[in-house]
């Protein structure tokens, strides 16, 4: 008895001793990719860029003379998958490389035009794949060209990439997101999209539009103000400043919208689908530059029906733009349709390409401004 | 004997982890934003089930499995009847083992070999198992039990932010019933935590309060799938959650708050290894106890040299992931309608009728006397 509980002590000891450590890696032995760039190039191979941190460029004291040190390096190779790319990175890198921390995913262009629905398997199947990664398109322009960018505050321009969504007003939009609302068949994704400025600044431009039903291929781009109404119809838009003429009093007024509500009503009746649009907003006027005074009540209501007007007729206009030009629901009206009406779906589903540009779609805007701001009738100087 | 009723609860809820680890993705799989029907539904008929093993303990007070099929049907009968047991038993562990190891082995330390990690969970387990039994295993319990499920709570607080409950619409149209039923079958087998109960009940202090406690662990353990199965859906949407293999262990890698709470994976990980390391020691210690009944060997220890090489061999047979298709068809076909269904029933309803001829004995001689 006391034998065996001898030798359970050893046994218990070499579990302490053993356990795992020559599967030990120290930082200083990897090389941290921090985002990956996707590209086509021109003949026809695919590029995988990945944006690499240099520790030793990160620390050092401010204001110390001389250049600073670079911090990341883009690094590029070519492989017929995306993994397949990586064994030629890593002969670049004197580290063996470590994609857990791959925050940004961008996808060039001329990749996106070819079609990305074969591309998205290895970032969720590798065991080292990141969860929490976010998802741009670049416009006219390589992804590549992106990772170099040189960030403006952070040490590297992926960490930027990941702040710029909540700067910019949009809800956080994962990769995982992206990948749910592809694999989803009632909804059409849409990305958002970057591109780079003539001073070599990455620029939000709106958003990219995918068609599913052929290879998830790019066809179009939405500009920055239709990207917003298009997120804010399905709820992805947080923020957003909404600017117009008023016509009665002779100027501009801008509402800076912190609160965005939306609803989709669905209707079917004798086998005809409607829909109607309510997006509803809440916000703090900024600017007036018309005769109106936002704090009497008469005023208020003119500039509130009317910017409601305006973005209604805008909105109507991007949904008309989205069905005729595009063809493709990023609204996710058919989704819509799915949950309000699960079994007359099943029998729409398979047309559903086909109703989608025929689909008679109302749009009703309600701005509300629950604060005329700092100031009542404008100040503005008149001689 | 030696367990507490708190303690029969804490050990019933730690299978929560074998759960949630393995059986939410073959669940959305089978019945998509339906799944937490499915896991509502298995959860009744495990209830059931679980009703009918305890109330079957609970009519033999102090005896296990063996003892008292081997003191009703006969010694040789009996003992007929409980090999499957000790198959199955020996066949849970090694697959637990094999599939928890194949799934920390790529994520924590891919270049270990995997025999060297189940080495390592399998020298625990026999610590635990050797040096305690049942006392020990209740004990160990007891404390991991209530971190599990703060860890689970905290899991689901933490990912309130990226859930979207219409990711759950529309409800039940989809799939049907059928559908749904389909998908709640595995989660009604391993809700009552195959076939322990059988032996655990006879280990209680108070037997009589075997089936409250017992429906109160099974209660915390279904509302706890239900939720992780309600978060998994709306965080990741049924058509990619369906695709993932372990969805929950990625639904904590999701957690993201202010760029400050993330990669707490790891955290998870480590629970988790105690919530398995738990489960694995109570198969241990229930398959040679009733192995050493089976041989009317007094010292059950001595059976621990036994089983415990023939779960490691098993779980080294197991050649690959692939393997597993097999072994939950062989589980679900095979041993669940035959241990968890069949082999209870037929020894209830002996049961019952032998108290009421025991009764009518009595009946008789009282009005003899």
């Amino acid at each position: 008895m006391i034998k065996v509980s001898k030798l359970c002590l050893v046994v218990l000891l070499t579990v302490w001793i053993t356990t795992g450590c020559w599967n030990l890696k120290e930082p200083d032995q990897l090389a941290f990719s921090l985002g990956a760039g996707l590209d086509l190039l021109e003949d026809g191979q695919l590029q995988l860029s990945s944006q690499i941190v240099i520790p030793s460029g990160m620390g050092g004291q401010e204001g110390s003379i001389g250049k600073k040190n670079k911090t990341f390096r883009v690094v590029s190779a070519t492989g017929r998958n995306v993994y397949d790319a990586v064994p030629n990175i890593q002969l670049q890198l004197p580290r063996s490389l470590f994609i857990g921390q791959r925050r940004i995913i961008l996808i060039g262009q001329r990749l996106a035009e070819h079609g990305i629905d074969d591309l998205f398997d290895e970032f969720i199947r590798n065991p080292q794949s990141e969860m929490r990664s976010r998802i741009y398109v670049v416009k006219d322009a390589d992804a590549k060209d992106i990772l170099a960018a040189t960030p403006i505050f952070e040490s590297y321009s992926s960490t930027e990439l990941v702040d710029k969504q909540e700067a910019i007003g949009l809800k956080s939009y994962y990769f995982r997101n992206f990948l749910s609302d592809a694999l989803r068949p009632s909804l059409q994704p849409i990305l958002p999209a970057l591109s780079l400025s003539a001073s070599k600044q990455t620029v939000y431009s709106g958003s990219a539009i995918f068609n599913k039903n052929d290879g998830l291929k790019l066809i179009g781009f939405l500009n920055t103000q239709e990207a917003a109404y298009a997120n804010w119809i399905t709820g992805r838009q947080k923020r957003l400043v909404v600017t117009s003429f008023v016509k009665r009093g002779q100027g501009t007024v801008s509402l800076k919208l912190h609160t965005l509500d939306r609803r989709i009503r669905v209707k079917i009746v004798n086998h005809e689908i409607k829909i109607e649009v309510r997006l509803k907003g809440k916000g703090t006027l900024v600017e007036n530059n018309s005769n109106l005074n936002p704090t009497k009540e008469n005023d208020l209501r003119i500039i509130q029906v009317e910017l409601s007007r305006i973005t209604q007729k805008s909105v109507q206009q991007l949904i008309e733009k989205v069905q005729k030009q595009y063809k493709t629901d990023i609204f996710g009206f058919g989704e819509s349709v799915h949950r309000h009406y699960p079994s007359q779906w099943k029998a729409l589903k398979k047309n559903w390409y086909a109703t989608f540009p025929g689909l008679d779609v109302k749009v009703k805007v309600e701005l509300q401004c629950s604060d005329p701001g700092e100031a009542n009738s404008s100040i503005k100087i008149i001689p | 004997m030696s367990l507490s009723g708190w303690q029969l609860i804490w050990i019933i809820i730690t299978e929560v982890c074998a759960i949630i680890g393995i059986r939410i993705s073959p669940a959305i799989a089978a019945s998509n934003q339906d799944a937490w029907l499915s896991i509502l539904i298995g959860g009744v008929f495990g209830t059931v089930l679980t009703l009918l093993v305890v109330h079957l303990s609970m009519l033999h007070p102090n005896q296990t499995l063996t003892q008292f099929s081997r003191g009703m049907l006969g010694n040789w009968l009996g003992r007929m009847i409980t090999l499957p047991y000790l198959i199955a038993w020996c066949l849970f562990c090694a697959g637990l083992l094999r599939e928890f190891s194949g799934f920390l082995q790529p994520i924590l330390i891919d270049r270990t070999p995997l025999w060297i990690m189940m080495l390592l969970i399998l020298s625990l387990m026999i610590f635990l198992t050797y040096s305690s039994g049942m006392k020990g295993i209740g004990r160990f319990c007891e404390i991991i039990g209530p971190l599990i499920i703060f860890v689970l709570i905290v899991s689901f607080i933490l990912n309130v932010s990226n859930a979207d409950w219409h990711n759950l619409l529309p409800v039940y149209v989809d799939s049907g019933w059928i559908s749904i039923i389909k998908g709640s079958v595995g989660p009604a087998f391993w809700f009552p935590g195959p076939f322990t109960l059988l032996v655990l009940i006879a280990f209680m202090k108070n037997p009589q309060q075997a089936i409250s406690k017992s429906m109160i662990g099974l209660g915390i353990t279904v509302s706890m799938v239900l939720v992780a199965t309600l978060m998994v859906l709306m965080v990741f949407g049924p058509n990619f959650a369906s695709k993932i293999r372990f969805t929950y262990f990625m639904y904590v890698r999701t957690i993201d708050i202010l760029n400050f709470i993330q990669n707490v994976d790891i955290f998870f990980m480590f629970i988790w290894l105690f919530g398995v390391t738990a489960q694995l020691s109570l198969y241990l210690f229930i398959a040679s106890y009733e192995m050493a009944q089976w041989f009317n060997v007094k010292n059950w220890r001595r059976m621990i040299w036994f089983i415990a090489p023939v779960i490691f061999i098993l779980a080294i047979l197991i050649p690959n992931e692939t393997a597993f298709t097999f072994y939950d068809s062989f589980w679900m076909n095979v041993i669940f309608p035959v241990c968890g269904i069949g082999i209870p029933f037929l020894l209830w309803i002996v049961s019952i009728a032998k108290r009421n001829e025991s009764n009518k004995k009595i009946d008789n001689n009282c009005r003899k006397g």
